[in-house]
Protein backbone atom coordinates (compact mmCIF):
# COMPACT_ATOMS: atom_id res chain seq x y z
CA UNK A 1 0.00 0.00 0.00
CA UNK A 2 1.39 3.56 -0.72
CA UNK A 3 0.18 4.81 2.12
CA UNK A 4 1.52 2.43 4.19
CA UNK A 5 5.08 2.98 2.59
CA UNK A 6 4.82 6.39 3.16
CA UNK A 7 4.81 5.82 6.86
CA UNK A 8 7.38 2.83 6.78
CA UNK A 9 9.93 4.99 4.81
CA UNK A 10 11.71 2.00 2.90
CA UNK A 11 15.00 3.10 1.52
CA UNK A 12 13.24 2.29 -1.85
CA UNK A 13 9.77 0.87 -3.41
CA UNK A 14 8.40 1.10 -6.23
CA UNK A 15 4.55 1.48 -6.98
CA UNK A 16 2.55 0.13 -8.97
CA UNK A 17 -1.36 0.47 -9.69
CA UNK A 18 -1.36 -3.69 -10.49
CA UNK A 19 -4.27 -5.74 -8.47
CA UNK A 20 -3.37 -6.77 -5.12
CA UNK A 21 -1.85 -10.15 -5.12
CA UNK A 22 -0.21 -9.43 -8.82
CA UNK A 23 2.61 -7.57 -7.89
CA UNK A 24 4.72 -8.53 -11.04
CA UNK A 25 1.46 -7.07 -12.95
CA UNK A 26 0.17 -9.65 -15.69
CA UNK A 27 0.65 -13.60 -16.01
CA UNK A 28 2.23 -15.02 -18.39
CA UNK A 29 3.45 -11.86 -19.71
CA UNK A 30 7.31 -12.25 -19.24
CA UNK A 31 8.65 -8.72 -20.74
CA UNK A 32 6.15 -6.81 -18.76
CA UNK A 33 7.51 -8.64 -15.73
CA UNK A 34 11.15 -7.94 -16.53
CA UNK A 35 10.27 -4.08 -17.33
CA UNK A 36 8.75 -4.08 -13.47
CA UNK A 37 11.00 -6.34 -11.86
CA UNK A 38 14.41 -4.37 -13.61
CA UNK A 39 12.13 -0.95 -12.44
CA UNK A 40 12.54 -2.00 -8.62
CA UNK A 41 16.07 -3.79 -9.24
CA UNK A 42 16.88 -0.07 -10.98
CA UNK A 43 16.28 1.66 -7.94
CA UNK A 44 19.21 0.50 -5.87
CA UNK A 45 21.44 3.10 -7.70
CA UNK A 46 19.50 5.63 -5.83
CA UNK A 47 21.11 6.86 -2.79
CA UNK A 48 18.36 9.82 -2.46
CA UNK A 49 16.01 8.24 -0.59
CA UNK A 50 13.66 7.46 1.20
CA UNK A 51 12.85 6.82 -2.74
CA UNK A 52 9.10 5.92 -3.56
CA UNK A 53 9.14 6.04 -7.70
CA UNK A 54 5.66 5.62 -9.77
CA UNK A 55 5.91 2.69 -12.00
CA UNK A 56 4.76 4.17 -15.19
CA UNK A 57 2.63 1.20 -17.09
CA UNK A 58 -1.08 -0.14 -15.79
CA UNK A 59 -2.38 -3.29 -16.20
CA UNK A 60 -5.18 -2.32 -18.81
CA UNK A 61 -8.83 -3.93 -17.63
CA UNK A 62 -9.73 -7.45 -18.88
CA UNK A 63 -12.76 -7.23 -20.63
CA UNK A 64 -15.37 -9.00 -18.71
CA UNK A 65 -17.45 -11.32 -21.58
CA UNK A 66 -20.70 -9.54 -20.77
CA UNK A 67 -23.30 -11.99 -19.58
CA UNK A 68 -20.85 -14.51 -19.33
CA UNK A 69 -22.29 -18.04 -17.85
CA UNK A 70 -20.40 -20.81 -16.73
CA UNK A 71 -20.61 -23.17 -19.28
CA UNK A 72 -20.71 -26.44 -17.27
CA UNK A 73 -23.70 -26.50 -14.84
CA UNK A 74 -22.91 -26.17 -11.33
CA UNK A 75 -25.78 -24.28 -10.11
CA UNK A 76 -26.72 -25.95 -6.68
CA UNK A 77 -29.70 -27.78 -6.63
CA UNK A 78 -31.43 -29.47 -3.69
CA UNK A 79 -30.62 -32.54 -4.41
CA UNK A 80 -27.22 -31.98 -4.73
CA UNK A 81 -23.97 -32.13 -2.68
CA UNK A 82 -20.86 -30.79 -2.21
CA UNK A 83 -19.43 -33.85 -2.69
CA UNK A 84 -21.14 -34.71 -6.07
CA UNK A 85 -20.03 -31.32 -6.86
CA UNK A 86 -16.35 -31.49 -6.33
CA UNK A 87 -16.34 -35.02 -8.07
CA UNK A 88 -17.95 -33.29 -11.14
CA UNK A 89 -15.14 -30.51 -11.38
CA UNK A 90 -12.73 -33.08 -10.96
CA UNK A 91 -11.83 -33.58 -14.86
CA UNK A 92 -12.00 -29.98 -15.32
CA UNK A 93 -9.35 -29.77 -12.74
CA UNK A 94 -7.77 -32.30 -14.61
CA UNK A 95 -7.70 -30.40 -17.56
CA UNK A 96 -6.07 -27.35 -16.27
CA UNK A 97 -2.95 -29.22 -14.20
CA UNK A 98 -2.22 -30.91 -17.72
CA UNK A 99 -2.63 -27.06 -19.43
CA UNK A 100 -0.28 -25.81 -16.66
CA UNK A 101 1.87 -28.32 -15.77
CA UNK A 102 1.33 -27.79 -12.09
CA UNK A 103 -1.14 -27.47 -9.15
CA UNK A 104 -1.01 -24.67 -6.21
CA UNK A 105 -3.37 -27.63 -4.40
CA UNK A 106 -1.63 -28.89 -1.58
CA UNK A 107 -1.04 -26.92 1.24
CA UNK A 108 -3.78 -29.48 3.54
CA UNK A 109 -1.49 -32.20 2.56
CA UNK A 110 -5.71 -33.60 2.13
CA UNK A 111 -6.93 -34.81 -1.00
CA UNK A 112 -9.43 -33.03 -2.52
CA UNK A 113 -12.38 -35.31 -1.68
CA UNK A 114 -10.99 -35.48 1.99
CA UNK A 115 -10.69 -31.68 2.17
CA UNK A 116 -14.34 -31.30 0.94
CA UNK A 117 -15.48 -33.70 3.71
CA UNK A 118 -13.37 -31.42 6.70
CA UNK A 119 -16.00 -28.81 5.24
CA UNK A 120 -19.35 -31.32 5.45
CA UNK A 121 -17.94 -32.10 9.09
CA UNK A 122 -17.85 -28.49 10.02
CA UNK A 123 -21.30 -27.62 8.80
CA UNK A 124 -22.75 -30.87 10.47
CA UNK A 125 -21.83 -28.76 13.67
CA UNK A 126 -18.77 -30.64 14.34
CA UNK A 127 -15.77 -28.04 14.07
CA UNK A 128 -12.79 -29.27 12.81
CA UNK A 129 -9.32 -27.59 14.49
CA UNK A 130 -9.39 -23.99 12.63
CA UNK A 131 -6.25 -24.28 11.02
CA UNK A 132 -7.06 -27.75 9.36
CA UNK A 133 -10.27 -26.56 8.13
CA UNK A 134 -8.71 -23.34 7.01
CA UNK A 135 -5.60 -25.09 5.10
CA UNK A 136 -8.55 -27.47 3.49
CA UNK A 137 -10.76 -24.69 2.29
CA UNK A 138 -7.87 -22.98 0.54
CA UNK A 139 -6.89 -25.91 -0.85
CA UNK A 140 -10.48 -26.65 -2.17
CA UNK A 141 -10.83 -23.01 -3.55
CA UNK A 142 -7.61 -23.65 -5.74
CA UNK A 143 -8.90 -26.62 -6.66
CA UNK A 144 -12.40 -25.06 -7.96
CA UNK A 145 -11.16 -21.78 -9.49
CA UNK A 146 -7.87 -24.40 -11.58
CA UNK A 147 -11.14 -26.12 -12.38
CA UNK A 148 -12.77 -23.09 -14.08
CA UNK A 149 -9.56 -21.70 -15.86
CA UNK A 150 -9.88 -24.95 -17.70
CA UNK A 151 -13.83 -24.71 -19.02
CA UNK A 152 -14.26 -24.18 -22.63
CA UNK A 153 -15.17 -20.68 -22.07
CA UNK A 154 -13.30 -19.82 -19.23
CA UNK A 155 -14.42 -16.09 -18.90
CA UNK A 156 -11.87 -13.88 -16.97
CA UNK A 157 -10.35 -14.54 -13.69
CA UNK A 158 -13.03 -11.89 -12.32
CA UNK A 159 -16.00 -13.65 -13.70
CA UNK A 160 -14.92 -17.00 -12.41
CA UNK A 161 -14.43 -15.43 -9.18
CA UNK A 162 -17.81 -13.74 -9.32
CA UNK A 163 -19.44 -18.29 -10.63
CA UNK A 164 -17.35 -19.37 -7.57
CA UNK A 165 -19.45 -16.87 -4.86
CA UNK A 166 -22.58 -17.30 -6.77
CA UNK A 167 -23.39 -20.48 -7.89
CA UNK A 168 -21.56 -22.63 -5.94
CA UNK A 169 -21.98 -25.41 -3.36
CA UNK A 170 -18.93 -24.62 -1.70
CA UNK A 171 -19.07 -20.62 -1.53
CA UNK A 172 -22.83 -21.45 0.05
CA UNK A 173 -21.27 -23.62 2.81
CA UNK A 174 -18.62 -21.12 3.77
CA UNK A 175 -21.17 -18.48 3.85
CA UNK A 176 -23.06 -20.80 6.30
CA UNK A 177 -19.83 -21.22 8.13
CA UNK A 178 -19.01 -17.98 9.04
CA UNK A 179 -21.58 -17.33 11.66
CA UNK A 180 -20.97 -20.66 13.57
CA UNK A 181 -17.49 -20.32 13.15
CA UNK A 182 -17.60 -16.30 14.88
CA UNK A 183 -19.57 -17.33 17.66
CA UNK A 184 -17.16 -20.28 18.27
CA UNK A 185 -15.97 -20.08 21.49
CA UNK A 186 -12.37 -21.01 20.01
CA UNK A 187 -10.35 -18.07 19.82
CA UNK A 188 -8.38 -19.36 16.56
CA UNK A 189 -12.49 -20.36 15.08
CA UNK A 190 -13.36 -16.13 15.35
CA UNK A 191 -10.16 -15.88 13.64
CA UNK A 192 -11.52 -17.61 10.78
CA UNK A 193 -14.64 -16.84 10.29
CA UNK A 194 -14.30 -13.00 11.26
CA UNK A 195 -11.09 -12.61 9.13
CA UNK A 196 -9.66 -15.18 6.51
CA UNK A 197 -12.95 -17.10 5.64
CA UNK A 198 -14.93 -14.54 3.71
CA UNK A 199 -13.18 -11.98 1.39
CA UNK A 200 -14.45 -8.27 2.35
CA UNK A 201 -15.68 -8.11 -0.97
CA UNK A 202 -18.09 -10.82 -0.47
CA UNK A 203 -18.92 -9.95 2.82
CA UNK A 204 -22.40 -8.22 1.58
CA UNK A 205 -23.51 -11.63 0.79
CA UNK A 206 -23.65 -12.80 4.72
CA UNK A 207 -26.47 -10.24 5.33
CA UNK A 208 -28.63 -11.83 2.38
CA UNK B 1 6.12 -2.62 -5.35
CA UNK B 2 2.94 -1.39 -3.50
CA UNK B 3 -0.84 -0.39 -4.26
CA UNK B 4 -2.82 2.70 -3.22
CA UNK B 5 -5.55 2.33 -0.85
CA UNK B 6 -7.73 4.55 -2.54
CA UNK B 7 -8.10 2.37 -5.42
CA UNK B 8 -9.25 -0.54 -3.95
CA UNK B 9 -13.07 -1.29 -3.01
CA UNK B 10 -13.83 1.03 0.29
CA UNK B 11 -14.59 -2.63 2.68
CA UNK B 12 -11.01 -3.64 1.62
CA UNK B 13 -9.11 -0.59 1.98
CA UNK B 14 -10.98 0.24 5.26
CA UNK B 15 -9.46 -2.99 7.31
CA UNK B 16 -5.82 -1.95 5.50
CA UNK B 17 -6.14 1.19 7.35
CA UNK B 18 -6.66 0.24 10.53
CA UNK B 19 -3.44 -2.06 10.30
CA UNK B 20 -0.51 -0.39 12.51
CA UNK B 21 2.41 0.31 10.86
CA UNK B 22 5.93 0.76 13.03
CA UNK B 23 8.21 4.38 11.84
CA UNK B 24 11.66 4.69 11.99
CA UNK B 25 13.63 8.36 12.96
CA UNK B 26 15.69 7.60 9.79
CA UNK B 27 15.94 5.32 6.49
CA UNK B 28 19.02 3.22 5.98
CA UNK B 29 19.92 3.45 2.82
CA UNK B 30 23.33 2.86 1.28
CA UNK B 31 25.04 3.21 -2.04
CA UNK B 32 26.77 -0.26 -3.13
CA UNK B 33 27.80 -1.97 -6.25
CA UNK B 34 26.51 -1.83 -10.01
CA UNK B 35 23.34 -3.58 -10.36
CA UNK B 36 25.40 -6.22 -12.67
CA UNK B 37 27.65 -7.25 -9.93
CA UNK B 38 25.10 -7.33 -7.23
CA UNK B 39 23.51 -10.76 -5.82
CA UNK B 40 20.34 -10.94 -5.40
CA UNK B 41 17.75 -12.73 -3.19
CA UNK B 42 13.89 -12.61 -3.29
CA UNK B 43 12.16 -11.89 -0.42
CA UNK B 44 7.96 -12.69 -1.23
CA UNK B 45 5.54 -11.72 1.36
CA UNK B 46 2.83 -14.48 -0.40
CA UNK B 47 3.00 -16.83 1.88
CA UNK B 48 4.74 -19.28 -0.53
CA UNK B 49 6.28 -22.43 0.35
CA UNK B 50 7.21 -26.16 -0.86
CA UNK B 51 4.38 -28.02 -0.96
CA UNK B 52 5.04 -30.47 2.61
CA UNK B 53 6.62 -27.45 4.03
CA UNK B 54 4.66 -26.27 7.51
CA UNK B 55 1.98 -23.68 6.08
CA UNK B 56 1.89 -20.24 7.57
CA UNK B 57 -0.68 -19.65 10.75
CA UNK B 58 -2.45 -16.54 11.83
CA UNK B 59 0.54 -14.37 13.67
CA UNK B 60 3.22 -16.31 11.80
CA UNK B 61 6.40 -13.96 11.56
CA UNK B 62 8.59 -16.94 10.38
CA UNK B 63 10.02 -17.37 6.60
CA UNK B 64 9.96 -20.51 4.33
CA UNK B 65 13.09 -21.08 2.42
CA UNK B 66 13.00 -21.43 -1.55
CA UNK B 67 15.72 -22.84 -2.94
CA UNK B 68 16.58 -21.08 -6.68
CA UNK B 69 16.28 -24.81 -8.08
CA UNK B 70 12.06 -25.07 -6.39
CA UNK B 71 10.03 -25.74 -9.13
CA UNK B 72 7.08 -23.87 -9.67
CA UNK B 73 5.20 -27.27 -9.35
CA UNK B 74 6.54 -27.67 -6.24
CA UNK B 75 4.95 -24.35 -4.67
CA UNK B 76 1.83 -23.69 -2.63
CA UNK B 77 0.52 -20.61 -0.95
CA UNK B 78 -0.54 -20.65 2.67
CA UNK B 79 -1.44 -16.46 3.25
CA UNK B 80 -4.11 -16.50 5.81
CA UNK B 81 -5.58 -13.48 3.87
CA UNK B 82 -8.59 -13.73 1.82
CA UNK B 83 -8.29 -10.16 0.50
CA UNK B 84 -5.76 -10.52 -2.82
CA UNK B 85 -6.18 -12.23 -6.18
CA UNK B 86 -4.57 -15.25 -6.30
CA UNK B 87 -5.85 -16.65 -9.86
CA UNK B 88 -2.56 -14.82 -10.85
CA UNK B 89 -0.26 -16.93 -9.21
CA UNK B 90 -2.49 -19.78 -10.12
CA UNK B 91 -1.35 -19.33 -13.98
CA UNK B 92 2.09 -18.10 -13.14
CA UNK B 93 4.87 -18.36 -9.72
CA UNK B 94 6.82 -14.85 -11.28
CA UNK B 95 3.42 -12.62 -11.07
CA UNK B 96 3.99 -13.28 -7.56
CA UNK B 97 7.74 -14.49 -7.04
CA UNK B 98 9.09 -13.42 -10.19
CA UNK B 99 12.31 -16.19 -9.77
CA UNK B 100 12.24 -16.63 -13.71
CA UNK B 101 12.46 -13.31 -14.75
CA UNK B 102 15.63 -12.36 -12.10
CA UNK B 103 17.18 -15.93 -13.57
CA UNK B 104 16.84 -13.36 -17.10
CA UNK B 105 18.26 -10.85 -15.84
CA UNK B 106 21.04 -12.67 -14.99
CA UNK B 107 21.66 -14.33 -18.13
CA UNK B 108 21.70 -10.68 -19.46
CA UNK B 109 24.28 -9.86 -17.30
CA UNK B 110 21.99 -6.87 -16.00
CA UNK B 111 22.22 -8.58 -12.92
CA UNK B 112 25.22 -10.01 -11.07
CA UNK B 113 23.72 -13.26 -9.75
CA UNK B 114 21.21 -14.68 -8.02
CA UNK B 115 21.24 -16.39 -4.56
CA UNK B 116 21.40 -20.14 -3.85
CA UNK B 117 18.36 -19.73 -1.73
CA UNK B 118 15.48 -17.14 -1.51
CA UNK B 119 12.08 -16.60 0.51
CA UNK B 120 8.73 -15.77 1.81
CA UNK B 121 7.30 -14.63 4.70
CA UNK B 122 3.65 -14.65 5.30
CA UNK B 123 2.90 -11.00 5.31
CA UNK B 124 -0.08 -10.60 7.21
CA UNK B 125 1.96 -10.81 10.84
CA UNK B 126 2.81 -8.05 13.18
CA UNK B 127 5.47 -6.78 12.42
CA UNK B 128 7.24 -7.68 16.15
CA UNK B 129 6.43 -11.29 15.57
CA UNK B 130 8.98 -10.89 12.41
CA UNK B 131 11.38 -9.38 13.93
CA UNK B 132 13.62 -11.88 15.28
CA UNK B 133 13.30 -14.00 12.29
CA UNK B 134 14.33 -10.99 9.76
CA UNK B 135 17.08 -10.43 11.92
CA UNK B 136 18.23 -14.16 11.44
CA UNK B 137 17.35 -14.03 7.78
CA UNK B 138 19.90 -11.11 7.49
CA UNK B 139 22.66 -13.43 8.90
CA UNK B 140 21.77 -16.16 6.37
CA UNK B 141 21.90 -13.60 3.45
CA UNK B 142 24.95 -12.08 4.00
CA UNK B 143 26.56 -16.33 4.34
CA UNK B 144 25.08 -16.44 0.81
CA UNK B 145 26.98 -13.11 -0.09
CA UNK B 146 23.78 -11.57 -1.64
CA UNK B 147 23.80 -8.22 -1.37
CA UNK B 148 20.54 -6.98 -2.31
CA UNK B 149 17.23 -7.92 -2.02
CA UNK B 150 13.78 -7.77 -3.98
CA UNK B 151 10.88 -7.54 -1.48
CA UNK B 152 8.01 -8.79 -3.09
CA UNK B 153 4.83 -7.54 -1.24
CA UNK B 154 1.50 -9.76 -1.67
Amino acid sequence: MREHTEIVRPPRALWVTFELGRPLGIPDDPPFQRRVAKAALDLLARTDGPVLADYPEDVPEVTDFSGWACPISLAPSEVDSLAAEIDRLGTWYDQSMAKQGRTTVGVSGLDIPAAGALVSRALNNDLPEAQALKEAIDDLRAYYLEAASAFPDPGTATTRKKWFWDETQLAKALLALQPRLAASSDPQHKILGNLTLIPATERHRLRQ
Amino acid sequence: MVKRLSDMPEVEAAHLRRLDCPTYDDTALLSGKPLAERRVAIISTAGLHKRGDRPFRPGDGSYRVIPAETKASELVMSHISVNFDRTGFQQDLNVVFPIDRLRELVAESAVGSMAAIHYSFMGAFPPAAAEPHARHLTGLLKADKVDAALLVPV
